[in-house]
């Protein structure tokens, strides 16, 4: 039966009604067959991935506005590994009744690759009097739907002398209900004075910006032009392509070209066997100091020492 | 010269014109797999620039980390890309891989060995 044709549309309906409400945490078990539902369910989990991670990005455009809320996937086990607490978070992210999941072990609402991890990772965190870790776990809702995502996982021992329990704990993003209105509404402001450039994008001006962006990307190794040259270049003005650039990408133009630059340097440096002066030409920077610091600035070492 | 290499998410077949890439069935593409993709191949290639021939038609799935990691990182020293498709499910996933990131890389899909051959300038013969 999970595998008839129709019991697989249910599922892509159940996921589509996720996604209008605004929920893009959800996603569907791929299958090994190679037939349309099966393209459609693939579809489906990638245009989830993209519009969610869209949408979760603080500096995509409008998303200032967006209300949003926090989702908390929160249980207490007992030391059998019995769910003895949880919010109502969890039962409606789970989809099931609160009297569906007490009692019941954990390992029930998993799927069997995560039942093999939680068995073989958890063992040796369950032998210590106080244990701590992240586990990347997949649970399938009460629709049916895969629920995955990286959960902190806490091993103690109660007080009272019941044993060990364990306290397991993830957050979802969602469109939901906006933030309660007693938060301020204007963000604090360090500095008085700092003004706030907001500009109007039309779909037009968005993809003028795309294309600067996918410019940058695929010309890491020559000079940018200047941002009035740029904008004359692509039709636009510089106002628009500086702040515009920053509302889509959350980052301004300078900073977002000299992190890619600093990827591109960091793979580099990893896999392959070009000194660290050649990396540095392949990769636009003009000095090597300024590029050790900046490398340095981002991954914590220098080049060198990710080297050897 | 001829060198092949293989590991837990791919097999790999280089000739002196083209590298062949084969990716097995796994259950999913994360981007702990696509880093060793990427890594495996450029240590194989050893800075060589060239085509690429992707064979994805065991992929089912694989995650957004990962695609945005090929997209980047994984693009360096590939010279012409061609997919190895078998539609629906793959032809899906080459689609809107192509269709949502920016390609640095000329790419585009197949479904006969011998068009993405042509498509990258590679003859067929029995070493690829």
């Amino acid at each position: 039966m999970p595998n008839s044709d129709d019991f697989r549309v249910k599922r892509i309906q159940k996921m589509l009604l996720e996604m209008a409400k605004g929920n893009f945490f959800y996603s569907i078990e791929p299958m090994d067959k190679n037939d349309n539902i099966a393209s459609l369910v693939v579809m489906l989990n990638m245009v989830n991935e993209e519009i969610g991670a869209a949408f979760i990005h603080q500096g995509f455009a409008n998303a200032h506005n967006t209300p949003q809320c926090v989702i908390q996937l929160s249980m207490i086990l007992d030391a059998n590994g019995q769910i003895e607490l949880l919010t109502n978070g969890t039962c409606s992210l789970l989809s099931y009744p609160p009297k569906d999941l007490f009692g019941k072990h954990i390992t029930e609402f998993m799927t069997e690759r995560s039942r093999e991890r939680w068995a073989k990772k958890m063992s040796k965190h369950f032998k210590r009097e106080r244990s701590e870790t992240v586990l990347f776990l997949e649970f399938i809702t009460n629709d049916g739907l895969l629920l995955a995502k990286d959960c902190q996982i806490s091993v103690y021992q109660a007080l009272d002398g019941s044993g060990q329990k364990t306290l397991l704990n993830s957050v979802f993003f969602s469109k939901g209900e906006p933030f309660e209105t007693g938060l301020p509404k204007n963000k604090l402001k360090v500095t008085k004075g700092i003004k706030e450039h907001k500009v109007t994008l039309t779909p037009e001006d968005i993809q003028i910006i795309r294309d600067v962006h996918d410019m940058i990307i695929n010309n890491l190794d020559k000079d940018l032009p200047t941002l009035q040259d740029l904008a004359r270049q692509k039709g636009t003005n510089e106002y628009k392509l500086k702040y515009g650039f920053k509302q889509i990408y959350g980052t301004t133009i300078f900073r977002f070209l000299i992190r890619e630059r600093l990827r591109m340097a960091r793979t580099l440096i990893q896999h392959s066997t070009l000194t660290i002066k050649q990396i540095i030409q392949m990769t636009g920077f003009k000095s090597k100091t300024h590029f050790s610091r900046a490398f340095k600035d981002k991954y914590g070492m220098s080049p060198t020492d990710l080297r050897s | 010269m001829k060198k092949t290499h293989e590991n837990t998410f791919a097999v790999y077949l280089l000739t002196d014109h083209l590298l062949h890439i084969i990716y097995k069935k796994v259950p999913c593409i994360n981007v702990k797999a696509a880093q060793l993709i990427v890594k495996d191949r450029m240590e194989l290639q050893e800075g060589k620039v060239m085509p690429v021939l992707c064979d994805i038609r065991e992929v089912r799935n694989i995650d957004k980390a990962a695609r945005d990691y090929l997209a980047l990182e994984g693009s360096l020293w590939i010279k012409k890309l061609a997919f190895l498709i078998d539609p629906p499910v793959t032809d899906m996933i080459s689609s809107i891989y192509l269709d949502t990131h920016a390609q640095k890389v000329p790419t585009q899909s197949f479904t006969k060995k011998a068009e993405a051959l042509a498509y990258l300038g590679i003859k067929e013969t029995d070493d690829n």
